[in-house]
């Protein structure tokens, strides 16, 4: 399948994330909290020192997506 | 694209080249610079664990369009009957959270909330966010619009905190994992005491003629089904050999006691060629 068209035209294009999903997120890694940077659409785990990604409302939990965090 | 799942016979196929699939320089999907130790069956290759995930993933991104047809392709349609009795036996209560593992169209959260209703809630967990993107947009299709949360996550590492869900439910996504025990591990660490965990998945026909007819067609038919529909016909030879290399009713039964599960029972459906365990956290 050749279908790479990323589709930012569609109705949940920028939709937010369900506040009731980020109550029970936790970094799949550490198990541990993460904070919600609405603006960077990320969800940082700062044990894992990880940001992980939403993609179109979705959260990407996954540690190979994930931007490392340098502090 | 994953072109090295690919065997003309695969009777033969089983012992073949295990060491080369993992080290071949061709290969475009390797993740060998993890260069695991630990192998992972995939279909009939073995490859390295680490490989596996990114070559599963790699499928179902292929097939995440016609994922729907090819389910009605391999269980000749049978399967939107088995995921009904999947979630009859089930039986979701209002005010429940089911957390759908590798649920990515939404075939089983959807028929979760047709049962609870507003007051229900599932979470959609899958590692491929193509999939996700199939479900939601099935979602806003049916006017699904709330009460079904998406995310991308590994079912051997959840995102997700310790004993929060009523009910974890895999449905056909067992047998893609690398390691069955830590998706059993973690779906008992997700659950809160009495939660059940309930896994749908092709298993070992029963029935004496029935086995025969069925690897007639899963292996002679249905690839080239998946070529002619798809155009992907190493995608699909992958599925069928997955499901032969998944354990059978009684191995996967003992697998969620060692895991710790009680009460572990399983049905088979049509003949066996699915199956559909139950088991609780108590």
């Amino acid at each position: 399948m050749s279908d790479q068209t990323p589709d930012t035209d569609g109705p949940h294009a920028d939709s937010a994330v369900d506040p009731k999903l980020l109550e029970i997120l936790v970094c799949p890694l550490t198990k541990g909290p993460l904070d919600y940077d609405a603006k960077a659409q990320e969800l940082i785990s700062r044990q894992a020192k990880l940001a992980y990604p939403i993609r179109d409302g979705i959260p990407i939990m996954l540690p190979d997506e994930a931007r490392r965090i340098d502090e | 694209m994953v072109r090295a799942m690919m065997r003309e016979d695969p009777s033969d196929s089983e012992f073949h080249e295990a060491a080369d699939a993992a080290a071949d320089p061709s290969e475009p999907r390797g993740r060998r610079r993890f260069s695991a130790g630990a192998r992972a069956s995939f279909g009939y290759r073995d490859v390295g664990a680490a490989e596996k995930q990114g070559l599963v993933r790699g499928v179902f991104s292929n097939v995440a369009r016609s994922y729907d047809l090819m389910n009605d392709l391999m269980s000749v349609g049978v399967h939107r009957l088995w995921k009904d009795a999947f979630v009859d036996w089930l039986n979701p209560r209002p005010g429940w959270t089911v957390l759908d593992v590798a649920g990515g169209t939404g075939d089983i959260a959807f028929r979760v909330r047709k049962r609870t209703g507003d007051n229900g809630r599932v979470v959609v967990c899958d590692l491929t966010p193509d999939m996700l993107k199939v479900g939601r947009d099935r979602a806003v299709d049916k006017g699904v619009l709330s009460g079904i949360d998406w995310l991308a996550g590994d079912a051997m590492s959840l995102p997700v905190k310790s004993r929060t869900a009523d009910a974890y439910t895999i449905a056909f996504g067992l047998r893609n994992v690398t390691h069955i025990e830590d998706v059993l591990a973690e779906a008992y660490r997700s659950l809160r005491p009495g939660g059940r965990f309930m896994c749908l998945e092709f298993s070992q026909v029963v029935l004496p003629v029935l086995d025969r007819v069925y690897d007639l067609y899963s292996f002679n038919v249905l690839p080239r089904i998946g070529q002619l529909v798809a155009r992907d016909r190493e995608s699909y030879q992958y599925l069928v050999e997955s499901i032969r290399r998944f354990p059978p009713q009684e191995e996967l039964a003992s697998m969620m006691r060692a895991a710790g599960f009680e009460r572990v029972t399983y049905r088979n459906l049509s003949g066996g060629i699915a199956a559909i365990h139950s088991g609780w956290r108590l």
